[in-house]
């Protein structure tokens, strides 16, 4: 028996709670106890990173993007990038700047991924109804 | 795990479709002794240069790519727009 069922019948017996009243927190614990339960089942260690593209109603285009990348594969990359001499991270840089991203990704840690990881469940992005862009875990 | 076979499907404007199957299993089979061949030069060349700082990176690295082979599977490309389809899966 958890300590919060404990509780709930030890105010029962004291008469601080009614059988009623006792029956509906143990009704709402065995609830929370079911869902934490689901939640843990769904929120199993991700293995990929997904990116997909779909095309919006106003989209000329009509491409559909759908790339799934294993997150081994980017730790594995990030470690790898690491020994990339500083003088080609720098020309790296300034190519990116001139795309205009201000990115040092020398500075991203596997530590950083992790914690970016950590958020990422669903996120959507329409860009003006051309295109929806889904990036997520699974 | 390494990845075992790539399929790649290129198809393009005029319906003409490149469709290749790759047994990597077989060129596995070739590259995994060589690379366990140069591992004793790999760690020689990384104990000799360990004062200089440069001897973990060395071996550090050897890792990383054996890490980054094993983690090629699963990697699946699929981009179709009007006129050109291009898929690519490592299984």
């Amino acid at each position: 028996m958890n300590e919060e069922r404990k509780k709930v019948l030890e105010m029962l017996q004291e008469g601080k709670i009614n059988a009623e009243e006792a029956d509906m927190l143990l009704n709402a614990l065995s609830r929370n106890k079911e869902s934490d339960t689901d939640n843990t089942q769904k929120t199993g260690a991700p293995k990929y990173l997904r990116l997909t593209v779909e095309p919006g109603p106003e989209s000329e285009k009509q491409d559909r993007v759908n790339i799934r990348v294993p997150l081994k594969l980017i730790r594995a990359g990030l470690k790898l990038a690491s020994f990339i001499p500083k003088d080609a991270q720098t020309k790296v840089n300034e190519a990116l700047h001139e795309k205009g991203i201000d990115a040092d990704f020398s500075k991203l840690k596997p530590e950083d991924l992790e914690e970016i990881l950590s958020q990422i469940n669903d996120l959507t992005v329409d860009v003006e109804g051309k295109e929806t862009v889904r990036f997520f875990c699974e | 795990m390494i990845p075992l076979t790539a399929k790649i499907i290129v198809k393009n404007k005029n319906k003409t479709v490149f469709w290749l199957w790759l047994p990597f299993f077989l060129i596995w089979i070739i590259i995994l002794p060589l690379l366990a061949v140069i591992a004793p030069i790999i760690f020689i060349t990384a104990l000799l240069l360990l004062k200089s700082g440069r001897g973990k990176m060395i071996a550090s690295a050897y890792f990383t790519v054996f890490a980054l082979i094993g983690s090629l599977s699963g990697l699946k490309l699929d981009i179709e727009s009007k006129e050109n389809i291009i898929y690519i899966n490592l299984i």
